[in-house]
């Protein structure tokens, strides 16, 4: 039922899935000043972006849920946490964070395995 | 069910009913199929209220059926009255079901007419236009479905078990049948387009199409209104029904507005539709008329044969099988809500007569929409008949198929009735699996609906019952298509909840730890600030504390340091390299040196000059006591002496033989010491040394000057007393700067005591050779710089101001061939210390030089025969007049005094003589101008003879001839302080002083000094306001320098003194 070979074969890895991601975040934000109209629409589109470029990267049996979180940097604190009820032998996530000196972005995708 | 339909069917239905009926069938196909697509698009998810409907709607459309079916059908209606009436006594079970039905009715009723939007042009335009034609096709296929049927049929009474296989075939053969119809109905809507109605009356004909359903609904009303003319026991509550009928259609109308604007287009056209109707539509009603009239003629008579004939019997029949069916109905009811144990109680009979019914129901549906047709009024209901037809039909295929061979068995025979116990059997199995079915969600729903349905009250109980009837059977088909697709969709369902149940076993949900992805702390204000301004212009100093990092390195030690050497010159101690001095000391030295250095050397120059003064003449007034306690027996003149210290080794020897008084500088006294021929241990004994005294500084010279040759004349710089200025033997003029440092010079130690000997600044031996002298000077004069008569002693500070103004004078020199030469002084800006190029004369670091200015031939014959007699002229002394420097007189060997003028025309008297005429050759050898009258000047001569002569006559004003007995004049001047007082030294070293107020004729003293021969002497004084002091200063032939005093008389002058040189003056000229 379950092909464990192609899971082993093709599973989530995070590693690659981060590095889509860094390279992408960075493509769009480096230099980029926090602007409250703009970013909405900025994390949406990024959000996009990076769920095609992920699902080029063939994880086909995995359904991806995209995070793209957008902030302002004044100097405040932020914490960002997530929990999932999955299956830790094939679900993964992977998260990249980005900061410049205006704005912090953090992406997480979460990869869950569609028998 | 459709079993007992069928049987009812057979036994009610008569033949040409049938065939219209079946007609009506094959014509709704293709719209059952359009239908069915749309409903799939209309209705996803109502699955489950259309398969609870089925059971509905068969009873609704068997309530329906009597409203709607013309006076044929006018039997059944009352029986179903009668049914209605004795369902209603049976209980609220009944009446709940029938209000949910009736609810469901309306809402499946407008959901029709939203569907029916879209096919009700083409329905219609067949239906009018066609109507004949297609009457005839379709008896025609109607026939040869039947033929085909009844012989599925018979295949399948033999193969009872492959019915369902059968139905399908039979199904497709019925969708074949279809397809043939839509095409022929496309046909037929190419023909329309071509034709009279165009595609853009087809909104007109859609209102047009409503108004007539509009008017269907009324015709249904008048059928009725017939029906209860027929009238029977049940007319009243018939009326009831229709009432409720007729509100339930507002109500429905109603919500058709709400549904969407194409409902409120129709509402607004239902309000106009009959202008419309009667106006633009007129084609269409034409046709339609004619359609109808053309149909009614037919039917009509149909109609009027089976009203007539048909009517008791059916009547009969109806009641009977109403009676039955309400019975049977109420069962299956009780059955659906109650459960299934009734079905097994059920008899054959009964399901064969239900199903019968059903049939019946059907058939009369059909029957129903066949007769509208007749009557050409194309009603809406019918168009919604239609569909649910052939919506039953396509749904209901399984039981259709079977519905539609028994429906050949009425026209057959009534036998079939009796079916085989094989098929009673099997459609039971089918009916009570429905049932189940039915049940199970109508439970559901009616409970569902319940609450709802309590609220609308007794008043609509019975007329919902009817509308329920017709939602009921509205829903049937829907049912079925989401049947279908619920079908698949719980197989899909189920499967996936399999799988999912499976695949749940093996896999095992956990919960993830708690990830952070991203965790941002919170910058302090200083990190903050330090971000945002840190970078503009600002730097980050740390600065550490020792006590409050005492773990840290501190790099506060003391740095040592050590002074090794120094570059600068070694006379400041601070700067020298000392390691032993301490700060302080450098420190106040650094502050010495921002002194005035100059200042303070001026101050300390002439402190010192005057300290050292003090301290000489405390000294020297021991001395002098003493001292004059001895002379005062030898020289009768003096009133006191002092000697100056000439006992110096460098000295030691040499004879002096002048000496001359600066006459700004009244102190200030210069002694020309001549070469010795004396070895001596300093080794300058060829040298010329000249002594720089301070008269009250007599212990040692100030400068000493140090010269090769002999020095025959010399003079003071006018003013101050900075420059000396030497005429020599050889022939040159030498100055000397006595302000230069010490350092600059030769200095030697002799004994304890050091001295520094000058050389002269600048020279002018070999230097000048084309200008210079060339014979031995003898004398040099500076020429006086004021023109004007001005006093000099009077002004003694004038030597600062030249001094400030810088040293620019003239300076003349006379050598014995009479060449005067005229010399500028130039003090240089700053010395070179390398030595001049240009400048050979100049010695390195000096600053003062000469340049030659111009040069004069003085040595004119004052008479040929004199020059003849005596030899070549000499020219032995130069004087300047002190109030014109353009005259100068020169002393010759002649005895005569030359004066000429340096420029300009010559002035008369053209020399001065003595009083004898005739030349006789005596030296000059003194001339000196009286210091208060300028004009007069005394000239001594080598035979003794001494001349006063005024600056303006030749003869002198007076001579005395034998003052020093026939001695040589050496030196002859005049006192400093009294005008009529002078002195006169001859070589017998006899000195004679003369006051002429006193006596005019000879000296009031003459001292003679065999002792120590005096070999010069000089005249000073000075007649200052405080201090009136004179005397004489005597250079012995041993060297010693006495300096003697003049008594008070020979000091203190009076105003009869210059009087007497006044009259002395007149008397002789």
């Amino acid at each position: 039922m379950i092909n464990v070979l192609q899971q082993q074969t093709n599973r989530f890895k995070s590693a690659i899935v981060k590095e889509c991601v860094r390279e992408i975040v960075r493509e769009r934000l480096s230099g980029l000043r926090y602007d409250p109209e703009e970013v909405p629409e900025l994390s949406r589109s990024l959000a996009e972006g990076i769920k095609d470029k992920v699902k080029d990267a063939g994880f086909d049996r995995y359904k991806l849920v995209v995070q793209v979180v957008i902030g302002e940097q004044r100097g405040q604190g932020v914490k960002m946490s997530s929990r999932c009820l999955w299956d830790a032998d094939t679900d993964s996530y992977a998260e990249d964070v980005f900061i410049n000196d205006s704005l912090f972005c953090v992406v997480a995708i979460f990869g869950i395995y569609y028998y | 069910m459709h079993s007992d339909k069928k049987i009812t069917k057979e036994d009610t239905w008569r033949p040409a009913d049938l065939r219209k009926h079946i007609r009506e069938e094959d014509r709704g196909d293709p719209y059952a199929n359009r239908r069915d697509d749309n409903e799939r698009k209309h209705r996803g998810g109502e699955s489950i209220e259309r398969r609870h409907r089925d059971p509905e709607r068969e009873s609704r459309r068997q309530r329906e059926k009597p409203r709607e079916r013309e006076s044929t059908r006018e039997r059944r209606d009352e029986d179903k009255k009668d049914r209605y009436a004795e369902r209603r006594k049976e209980g609220s079970q009944d009446r709940r079901g029938d209000k949910e039905r009736d609810r469901e009715k309306r809402r499946e009723r407008d959901r029709f007419k939203d569907e029916n939007k879209h096919g009700d042009i083409y329905r219609e335009n067949r239906d009018r236009k066609q109507d004949r034609e297609e009457k005839h096709k379709r008896e025609r296929d109607k026939e040869r479905q039947r033929d085909k049927e009844k012989e599925k049929v018979r295949e399948r009474e033999r193969h009872n078990e492959e019915n369902r296989d059968k139905r399908r075939e039979e199904r497709d053969k019925e969708r074949r049948r279809e397809e043939r119809d839509r095409e022929r109905e496309r046909e037929r809507r190419r023909h329309e387009e071509s034709g009279e109605r165009r595609r853009d009356q087809s909104g007109k004909h859609h209102r047009e199409e409503r108004d007539r359903h509009k008017y269907d609904y009324e015709d249904k009303r008048n059928d009725k209104e017939i029906q209860e003319r027929h009238g029977d026991r049940k007319h009243s509550e018939r009326k009831e029904e229709r009432e409720c009928k007729e509100k339930h259609k507002e109500e429905r109308e109603r919500r058709h507005k709400e549904r969407g604007h194409y409902e409120e287009k129709r509402k607004h056209d239902g309000e106009s539709r009959e202008h419309r109707d009667l106006k633009g539509s007129s084609e269409e009603v034409r046709h339609h008329r004619g359609d109808r009239e053309q149909t009614e003629g037919d039917k009509h008579r149909d109609r009027r044969h089976r009203d007539e004939e048909d009517t008791e019997r059916k009547r009969r029949e109806r009641r009977h099988r109403d009676e039955e069916d309400v019975q049977r109905k109420h069962r299956e009811r009780r059955h659906r809500e109650e459960g299934e144990p009734e079905i097994n109680n059920r008899d054959k009979t009964n399901s064969k007569k239900s199903s019968s019914d059903k049939n019946d129901e059907k058939n009369m549906v059909e029957t129903e929409v066949a007769n509208d047709e007749d009557l050409a009024d194309q009603k809406y209901e019918d168009d919604f008949e239609d569909y649910e037809e052939d919506f039953e039909e396509m749904d209901e295929s399984t039981n259709e198929g079977e519905d539609e061979k028994e429906l050949l068995h009425p026209e057959v025979g009534e036998e079939r009735e009796e079916l085989t116990a094989r098929r009673r059997k099997e459609i039971e199995a089918i009916q009570r699996a429905m049932d189940e079915e039915n049940e199970r969600v109508g439970t559901v729903q009616s409970r569902q609906s319940t609450s709802r349905e309590e609220e609308d009250g007794p008043k609509w109980s019975k007329g919902s019952e009817k509308n329920e009837n017709r939602a009921s059977q509205r829903g049937k088909f829907i049912d079925f298509v989401a049947a279908k697709q619920r079908e698949v969709s719980k197989k899909v369902a189920t499967k996936q909840k399999k799988r999912s149940a499976e695949l749940l076993r093996l896999i095992d949900l956990d919960f993830s730890t708690t990830v952070s992805l991203f965790d941002l702390p919170p910058v302090s204000e200083y990190d903050m600030y330090i971000r945002n301004f840190g970078t503009a212009n600002t730097k980050q100093a740390y600065v550490q504390c020792n006590e409050d990092n005492a773990d840290r390195d501190v790099q506060t030690e003391e740095i040592e340091m050590c002074e090794k050497w120094t570059q600068h010159p070694p006379e400041h101690g601070g700067a020298c390299g000392d390691p032993n001095l301490s700060l302080e000391a450098r420190d106040k030295n650094m502050n010495d040196m921002n002194f005035d250095s100059q200042r303070l050397a001026a101050f300390l120059r002439s402190a010192s000059q005057v300290m050292i003064v003090l301290l000489e003449e405390d000294q020297a007034e021991r001395k002098s006591l003493r001292k004059l306690n001895s002379q005062t027996d030898t020289l009768s003149f003096s009133d006191g002496s002092l000697q100056l210290n000439t006992k110096l080794p460098f000295l030691y020897g040499r004879q002096i033989s002048l000496l001359h008084f600066s006459q700004v500088q009244r102190h200030t006294m210069m002694s020309i010491h001549m070469p010795t021929m004396k070895p001596s241990a300093v080794r300058l004994d060829s040298c010329t040394i000249i002594c720089i005294w301070n008269i009250w500084e007599p212990s040692r010279p100030q400068k000493v000057l140090v010269y090769e040759s002999e020095v025959q004349c010399c003079c003071f710089s006018p003013g101050k007393a900075i420059l000396v200025f030497a005429g020599t033997s050889v022939g040159s003029v030498v100055l000397w700067d006595l302000r230069e440092h010490a350092s600059n010079h030769y200095s030697l130690k002799i004994g304890e005591d050091e001295w520094t000997f000058r050389q002269p600044t600048f020279s002018t031996d070999a230097v000048m050779a084309g200008s210079g002298h060339f014979s031995s000077v003898t004398s040099v004069e500076v020429v006086p710089s004021t023109v004007a008569g001005a006093i000099r002693p009077e002004v003694p500070l004038l030597a600062s101001e030249e001094e400030l103004s810088g040293l620019s004078f003239q300076l003349a020199s006379l050598d014995e061939s009479g060449v005067l030469n005229f010399w500028v002084v130039v003090e240089l800006p700053k010395g070179n210390e390398a030595g001049s190029p240009t400048d050979l004369g100049l010695r390195p670091g000096g600053k003062v030089k000469l340049l030659h200015s111009s040069s004069l031939l003085t040595a004119e014959r004052a008479s040929p025969r004199g020059a003849m007699k005596t030899g070549p002229l000499q020219s032995l002394l130069l004087k300047f007049l002190p109030t014109d420097s353009n005259h100068f007189f020169i002393g010759t060997n002649m005895g005569l005094v030359n004066h000429g003028t340096s420029h300009g025309l010559k002035a008369p008297p053209k020399f001065y003589r003595c009083q004898e005429v005739g030349l006789r050759p005596v030296d000059i050898t003194s001339v000196h101008f009286s210091p208060f009258k300028q004009h007069l000047f005394l000239v001594g001569c080598g035979d003794g003879s001494i001349r006063l002569h005024a600056v303006s006559h030749e003869q002198p004003m007076a001579e005395w001839t034998d003052g020093t007995a026939g001695e040589p004049v050496v030196s002859l001047q005049w006192a400093q302080t009294r005008p009529t007082v002078f002195c006169a030294l001859d070589a017998a070293s006899n000195l004679h002083i003369w006051d002429l107020l006193k006596n005019d004729t000879q000296p009031v003293v003459t001292e003679r000094m065999n002792a120590d021969r005096v070999t010069a002497m000089a005249l000073f004084g000075d007649s200052g306001q405080q201090n009136t002091y004179s005397g004489i200063a005597l250079a012995h032939e041993s060297g010693k320098i006495e300096m003697q005093y003049f008594t008070r008389s020979l000091t203190a002058s009076s105003s009869a003194e210059e009087e007497k040189l006044e009259s002395m003056m007149t008397e002789a000229f």
